[in-house]
């Protein structure tokens, strides 16, 4: 029942931030950058939730968003997948309490997932290597990420852990104090 | 004797007193503007208090005895207020729908030789690089894939895939997309790439070293390739980068199509 209780909170979320994302923050931009924000779910997922939890959602997500907006099947899925898995080693070396490390997790997350997605469609589809401005696109995106992370780090951290009891069910054993 | 006393005092007092009214009421008012100042000061907010209380009460008088009067008023005002603006809202959906009937008239004119089905964008690709729309259209309208996608401006993208009632399709400044197209002025051909520089911008490369290219230039379809019809116009050209290479000049191409705006289209359902 906690666990139902768990994926309907993730359900609910992946749809306010797909609402969000492809409603407002397309025209809501940073020099025509939009932030992903799906980065930002998968990562929050893993860190809270765990790997499992984390990386099956994270594919699911970047399954759906392929079969609804992307070029193409399977990239975004096995992406957000691996961020979805670094959120647990993350969340093994460091502390998520910190508003820091958890912008430095979202920096890092949002390099990983967009550099491979852009290796993986110069593989497929030929596109021409813009060094420059993809770093420059990559720059402003991180940015953009980090001043949502900013913003909504109070209500991430509460619902996270909300998340983790549900899907963790952690408890002391005070037995071994 | 007392009493005489007092009120020869009280005579001479009230002489003085007397004297000196005249005496002040003599006074230019400039030189009595600091007095007045002071007193006023002082004397004013009192005053104002007074007024303020004054009005208030006399207007709660008049709003008692009113009261029935702006009640039945109000309760009319209402009454209008929620007709009038269903009639606004009901105009607006009218006004709304004749702006999209209008449009579809204008596309359909302006491309009398092909069959077209009109579409809603209804939804935007989320990715910085990835520049893909939804329109509400699918198999069920007729659409099939690589089938051309144009605006009232110009070339829009091609259907990418389709589902019953939704088309996926790629736009022409997507990172992954190449035309083939030609300046309106000349019958060399060139190529047309989205880049990540500027997703408001296309790259024609590929141009061949005789061709002049000036700013301004028209940019329409080739017809080469089998996707795209022939002279479709795509753009004009904003500024030329000539490079060491004369092979490796490059140009940068404004689409006539806004896509930021772009909400109609029309599918190419034959060729």
């Amino acid at each position: 029942m906690k666990k139902f209780k768990g994926i309907l909170i993730i359900l609910f979320l992946f749809l306010v931030i797909y609402f969000l994302q492809v409603n407002f923050f397309s025209w809501f931009t940073i020099r025509g950058v939009m932030p992903n924000t799906f980065v930002i779910l998968t990562l929050f997922l893993g860190l809270f939730a765990g790997k499992k939890i984390g990386g099956v959602c994270g594919v699911i997500i970047g399954f759906i968003l392929d079969i609804l907006v992307g070029r193409s099947f399977g990239f975004t899925g096995i992406f957000l997948g691996l961020i979805g898995l670094l959120g647990e080693y993350f969340d093994k070396n460091f502390s998520k309490d910190s508003r820091v490390t958890i912008i430095l997790m979202t920096v890092g997350a949002t390099i990983i997932f967009e550099i491979g997605m852009y290796i993986a469609n110069i593989l497929k589809f030929g596109i021409e290597i813009e060094v420059l401005p993809f770093v420059l696109m990559l720059m402003v995106e991180a940015l953009y990420n980090i001043l949502l992370v900013i913003i909504l780090y109070p209500g991430m951290k509460k619902l996270g852990y909300y998340i983790e009891n549900l899907f963790k069910n952690k408890k002391l054993l005070t037995r071994y104090f | 004797m007392k009493n005489n006393k007092t009120s020869v005092i009280g005579i001479a007092i009230t002489i003085i007193v007397l004297i000196l009214v005249v005496i002040i009421s003599n006074i230019g008012t400039s030189q009595m503007q600091s007095v007045q100042t002071v007193v006023s000061k002082f004397f004013m907010p009192f005053q104002n208090g007074f007024v303020y209380v004054k009005n208030r009460i006399t207007g709660n008088e008049q709003q008692i005895s009113d009261i029935e009067i702006l009640k039945n008023e109000n309760t009319n005002l209402r009454e209008e207020n929620t007709k009038l603006k269903e009639q606004v809202r009901e105009l607006e959906i009218l006004k709304s729908e004749n702006n999209t009937l209008k449009e579809y008239v204008n596309l359909k004119n302006k491309y009398t030789d092909y069959s077209t089905v009109p579409a809603n964008v209804i939804e935007r690709s989320y990715s910085n690089y990835e520049k893909i729309i939804i329109i509400n259209v699918g198999t069920n309208d007729g659409i099939k894939e690589n089938m051309p996608v144009i605006s009232e401006q110009g070339l829009v993208g091609k259907v990418l895939s389709v589902t019953d009632k939704t088309a996926k399709v790629q736009t022409i400044i997507d990172t992954a997309s190449t035309v083939s197209a030609t300046l309106s002025t000349s019958s060399e051909s060139i190529l047309l790439k989205g880049t990540i520089s500027d997703n408001k911008k296309l790259r024609a490369t590929s141009i061949p070293v005789e061709t002049s290219i000036l700013q301004g230039d028209e940019i329409v379809t080739s017809g080469f390739g089998g996707i795209f019809p022939k002279g479709i116009l795509i753009g004009t050209i904003s500024d030329v980068v000539n490079t060491k290479n004369e092979l490796d000049r490059y140009a940068n191409v404004t689409p006539s199509t806004d896509f930021s705006k772009l909400e109609t289209v029309l599918v190419i359902t034959n060729q």
